[in-house]
């Protein structure tokens, strides 16, 4: 299940989103947290130290290709996989947390 | 995954792909607006769930505020977050509002809302660990 969370800047997002990770974490479910805030602070809201900070995701991870109808489309250079297991961090409760760049997640999953 | 704080994404297309889009409303005009403007883009992206939350409410009155908002916009509210003093004091001794309080009215409201997730999100394929 994927989900995003969205509301104006201060409205609690990331508190909202490191909550509900660390309670479906709890649950039993593996939970990917992605921070795609420009200012991202994901991290430390979910319990990791201040002062932790994860290499961002590299826009390289994504290519802007066209597709067979001359579209623009953007394709992962690299296996989700392999993105999660070299820049995730690990969380309490197993989480893991990606600290996202700016590119559009377009096809990402 | 936690956006950032505009309707840019919106606009980009980034939460196309996403099961369920959770809205963050604060019994403010401004607040709301935002999600007002937020709802229609992810409907015509196409997003199955989309759901209020409303955070911060300091009154009765603040919850009835944001819930008639949702009702004339057309969206369900799935909690309502009080002002928690819990949030302040975890952020202020950097930790995590559930390690910090794991009864604070924000870890309570939000596992209700985990479980109608769960209940209501059938997600065929790569389930939870996908991106």
């Amino acid at each position: 299940m994927k989900i995003a969370i969205s509301g104006k800047g201060g409205s609690g997002k990331t508190t909202i989103s490191a909550t509900l990770t660390r309670i479906l974490a709890r649950r039993g479910l593996p939970v990917l947290a992605i921070d795609g805030d420009p200012n991202p602070n994901l991290i430390q809201a979910l319990g990791l130290g201040p002062g932790v900070e994860a290499e961002a995701v590299p826009r390289s991870v994504v290519e802007r290709r066209e597709d067979e109808a001359g579209q623009p489309r953007h394709v992962l250079t690299t296996s989700v996989a392999d993105i999660v297991s070299q820049y995730g961090l690990k969380a309490p409760d197993g989480v893991t947390v990606l600290v996202g760049t700016r590119i559009d997640h377009a096809g990402a999953g | 995954m936690d956006m950032e704080a505009s309707i840019e994404h919106m606009s980009r297309g980034t939460v196309r792909y996403v099961d369920a889009l959770l809205v963050v409303l604060e019994p403010y005009y401004r607040s709301m607006e935002t999600a007002g403007r937020t709802v229609p883009l992810a409907r015509a992206l196409g997003i199955q769930h989309i759901y209020g939350i409303a955070n911060k409410l300091r009154s009765p009155e603040d919850g009835e505020a944001v819930a008639a908002y949702c009702r004339n916009h057309d969206l369900e509210l799935v909690a309502k977050i009080p002002f928690d003093d819990s949030v302040v004091e975890a952020d202020r001794t950097g930790r995590a509002v559930i390690d910090y309080d794991v009864t604070a009215p924000i870890v309570e409201e939000l596992s209700r809302v985990a479980d109608f997730l769960l209940r209501e999100i059938k997600v065929n394929g790569n389930g939870a660990g996908g991106n």
